[in-house]
């Protein structure tokens, strides 16, 4: 960025008429358009300390005549001075408009008229006329201003919570005694105060209240800043907080999740241990167990998978979330839970029972039949009902993908149990392809059959070399289908972990494909998905877990 | 042997530095600031950062604490300086420097770019801890903006409640310095003299009631982390009695003094406090009981009227009112208050008819 001295002259005026329609007016409409504009003044502010910080004072009046006249009136602005850093930089603006040697009368005018400003804004200077009896006895106690102030906001806090509280408690609004203007006035005055720590608790009041009105109460742009405060990590606040904006304001809601998104996509993260962390950390996935929060995160990230094309990167993402979210769910106190329909309305609902059923909490040897169930279901709803739209096949796809664990755990049911399944090979197959209008997916299913058998032949051989894979190989890396391309891929890279003559050609195997196609993405997501689930199921054998290891590290650094 | 005699004589150093504090603090309020250039300046704020490097390295250490308390004392009886003192002085001596007028430009410039300026090499919490007094002394404005509710809500205003726990944080410092209590309460009386009386009695009677409720101000010292020491520790209930007790000796060592308490106050805190400490209660009641004994029945009019116009005294209305305030208190002090008003029936002659005698009138009321 130009470090240029024109930038903030260009907005100097902007913002000198701003300060003066400020300071007149006392409206509410006039303050809520002080805390609209307080992030980008505090950034002209920092542009104009910059600007100013090397000149002495001669060349930055000369620069900005009416320097004095804006911070002068900023000064005044209680909003201004309590926003966030905004007091730090008029500070060190003043500062550098003070002559440490003054040569003339005007510039002993200045310094004192700097001082006297200091003086207000830290209120030593016998602290304003109604407040003199106070400066005196603070001073012969021995303390000064700030730990005066530190008592004061407190204590204000403290009542304002207690008010509110009382109101709450009281259910009806008797004698409006608490009206909700008020309140949306204390929420609109809150907004520069946000990152304040002494604050948090009446924010939490705040975000908690309910007044009886069914519309809302509390101010949005209150509503906002204390999002964009949380979304910063600037402020932390209780679970219920969070929850609670994010139910009252969909802005905020829909903030939050994008958030997320652009952080996770941001950083190249290794494991899925860290997106999980993340996520838990955004508190998203806990606030999902309110159904509205589910359902329209869910939304989101819907649009994200089809703004990408479904890379497979995302679809990870809406996986992990997916499991977050059946964690936080189940632990949840049995009398608070909401029922699965709640989630999942518009679904077959032995369906999304089927897809609940965590793995762990099935023994392994179960779960080639509860797969066949999912299956079958899925099969019956897809196939022989009519299933009318695009749009109703994308929102079952949709369903099932949400929860990749069974789908990965299917392709290794089928290579690892030697499981001759039809119906598992179907529920991969309609996953790479669940369209079927002109038969994609009943030809997906022939190949897949065809690649299956050969996999499982070469399956218990132990010295194999890439020529005895090339059939397999040859419909990744020829130009198939994408969709066959990645079902290969992945019935291809199970069989690699898992049987033992993939093992040695493992790494030679995969370079081999990663290097002539553009699946990286692909087995790389997958071999973090199959770590996490070792990770969590502690999966035995060692051999496979170093092998997933060695293939990640190989990955990551092409990736 | 000659390490302790090392140890000793560097402490005598240190309580020779820190017998200049006062003096420090004096000067830097005082035109003599006038002779200063940008390296006294420097000097002075090194000395604050020391000082609070001092507090900081010997606050959990008792008897060191101690001893560096009574040294700051020796050299200055008044104001009562003490251990934490130490811990403020940054704050203090930049304050009170920036305040004062006499400080010449050179050296303001140079006591503005210390204060205020971001730390260049990470000078500690002073540009952070002032630019939190900014910004707290702005949300006190913002938070008390919105229209103000009628005061439905019992209990003082947040000034006044910020007043009393500084009263009470400072007093409780004092207790940790043992000194000895007629000092104490000449200096309770100077700080109190600070405000007009009406205020002072609002302090000491929210000061009171806090140390029976459990104050915020532990909260607010443990939680403070920025450059604002205000001794938070936890009192103990022997320290609160001993501060408590400071404050009833002001309030009824003198007659008048805590007459004018009593009529300053509202009867339902006054009731309060009488419930929580018993000398006040009794006090109390002999006062109600003298300004009772002055009312006179006028059988024209059937009622009890003042005998005299005295400003210090109740009328009738009053008084009751609060015979009721404190029948409305705790079971005990409804006791204490009705058998007080039985023996003072029954001193009276032990009337049952009304007019006769005001305490059998008083209790057929309340």
């Amino acid at each position: 960025m130009a470090q240029d001295a024109t930038v903030p002259k260009l907005n100097f005026g902007y913002w000198l008429d701003k300060a003066i329609e400020w300071g007149q007016a006392t409206t509410l409409e006039s303050q809520k358009d002080v805390c609209l504009h307080l992030p980008q003044l505090q950034e002209f502010l920092h542009q104009l300390y910059e600007a100013i910080k090397h000149s002495g004072s001669t060349v930055a009046i000369q620069q900005f005549p009416l320097i004095g006249q804006l911070l002068g009136r900023l000064c005044w602005n209680p909003f201004v001075i309590g926003y966030d850093e905004s007091q730090k930089t008029l500070m060190w603006c003043l500062c550098c408009l003070y002559s440490s040697e003054p040569q003339n009368a005007v510039e002993l005018k200045a310094n004192s008229w700097i001082r006297s400003l200091l003086c207000h804004l830290l209120s030593s200077s016998k602290w304003e006329s109604n407040e003199a009896e106070t400066s005196t006895f603070i001073s012969a106690l021995g303390y000064t201003s700030a730990d005066y102030y530190c008592h004061l906001v407190k204590n204000m806090v403290v009542s304002l919570v207690t008010e509110l509280r009382e109101n709450q408690v009281n259910g009806l609004n008797i004698q409006g005694s608490v009206s909700a203007s008020r309140v949306n006035a204390v929420s609109i005055f809150c907004v520069p105060l946000i990152t304040l720590p002494d604050l948090t608790p009446l924010l939490e009041t705040l975000l908690l209240y309910h007044g009886g009105s069914s519309k809302e109460i509390l101010s949005s742009e209150f509503l906002e800043a204390v999002n964009e405060a949380f979304l910063k990590k600037k402020i932390s606040l209780p679970e219920s907080a969070v929850f609670s904006l994010w139910l009252r304001h969909l802005p905020s809601l829909e903030k939050a999740t994008l958030h997320l998104l652009d952080q996770l996509f941001s950083v190249q993260l290794n494991s899925l241990e860290e997106v999980a962390c993340v996520m838990k950390d955004s508190l998203l996935p806990q606030a999902a167990s309110h159904p509205a929060i589910f359902r329209i995160v869910n939304e989101i990230f819907k649009n994200a998978l089809m703004e990408t094309d479904g890379t497979s990167g995302v679809m990870t993402i809406i996986q992990v979330f997916t499991q977050l979210f059946l964690q936080a769910h189940q632990n949840e106190n049995k009398q608070h839970k909401f029922p699965l329909k709640a989630y999942f309305p518009y679904h077959h609902q032995p369906l999304v029972r089927g897809l609940v059923r965590r793995p762990c909490e099935l023994p392994t040897t179960y779960w080639s039949q509860h797969l066949k169930h999912i299956s079958d279901m899925l099969k019956a709803l897809v196939e022989d009902t009519n299933v009318s739209s695009l749009t109703d096949l994308f929102e079952i796809w949709f369903l099932v993908a949400c929860f990749g664990e069974w789908l990965d755990i299917a392709a290794e049911q089928l290579l690892k149990a030697g499981v001759e399944s039809d119906a598992v090979l179907w529920l991969l197959a309609f996953y790479y392809c669940p369209k079927n209008e002109n038969q994609q997916r009943t030809q997906t299913m022939v190949e897949a059959h065809a690649v299956y058998n050969h996999l499982m032949m070469l399956f218990s051989c132990t010295e194999l070399s890439l020529k005895d894979l090339e059939a397999a190989v040859h419909r990744i890396t020829g130009r198939e289908q994408c969709w066959n391309q990645c079902l290969t891929t992945h019935l291809l890279t199970n069989f690699l972990l898992f049987s033992p003559g993939g093992h040695k050609i493992a790494q030679e195997c995969i370079y081999h494909i990663t290097k002539t196609t553009d699946t990286s993405k692909e087995v790389y997501n997958l071999l973090i998905r199959t770590t996490y689930r070792f990770n969590h199921s502690g999966e035995e054998n060692q051999k496979t877990v170093k092998l997933l290891n060695e293939l990640l590290q190989k990955l990551t650094l092409k990736v | 042997r000659s390490n302790l005699q090392r140890q000793g004589w560097a402490m005598e150093v240190v309580l020779g530095q820190v017998e200049q504090l006062p003096a420090l603090l004096a000067v830097s309020q005082s035109a003599l600031v006038r002779d200063w250039d940008s390296l006294t300046l420097d000097r002075a704020l090194e000395w604050a950062r020391y000082f609070q490097h001092l507090y900081d390295r010997f606050r959990a250490r008792p008897q060191l604490r101690e001893a560096l308390g009574r040294r700051l004392r020796r050299a200055h009886p008044y104001p009562l300086l003490g251990f934490p003192t130490l811990g403020r002085c940054p704050q203090l001596l930049g304050l009170a420097l920036l305040e004062n007028r006499a400080l010449p430009p050179a050296a303001c410039g140079r006591l503005l770019r210390s204060l205020l300026q971001p730390p260049s090499a990470g000078t500690g919490p002073e540009p952070r801890g002032l630019a939190l007094l900014a910004r707290r002394k702005a949300a006190a404005c913002l938070l008390a903006l919105p229209g103000r509710p009628p005061r439905r809500l019992p209990g003082p205003e947040a000034q006044l409640q910020a007043e009393a726990q500084l009263l009470l944080s400072r007093l409780r410092e004092e207790g940790q310095q043992a000194g000895e209590a007629a000092g104490q309460r000449r200096w309770l009386c100077g700080v109190l003299e600070q405000l007009p009386q009406p205020r002072a009695f609002q302090v000491v009677a929210a000061a009171l009631a806090l140390l029976k409720q459990g104050s915020g101000a532990e909260q607010a010292g443990d939680r403070d982390r920025d450059g604002s020491i205000l001794g938070g520790y936890q009192a103990s209930a022997a320290e609160d009695g001993c501060t408590a007790g400071l404050l009833l000796s002001w309030l009824l060592g003198n007659q008048e003094r805590f007459s004018a308490f009593c009529l300053c106050l509202p009867c339902s805190l006054l009731a309060f406090l009488a419930g929580h400490y018993s000398q006040l209660s009794r006090s109390y009641l002999d006062l109600l009981t003298s300004w009772g004994s002055h009312l006179l029945y006028d059988p024209l009019q059937g009622l009890w009227v003042k005998s005299c116009l005295d400003k210090a005294a109740l009328s009738w209305e009053e008084l009751r009112e609060r015979f009721s305030c404190l029948c409305q208190g705790s079971a005990l002090l409804k006791e204490q208050t009705q058998a007080a008003l039985k023996l003072l029936k029954t001193k009276d002659g032990n009337f049952q008819v009304c007019g006769l005698s005001v305490w059998t009138d008083l209790l057929m009321e309340v």
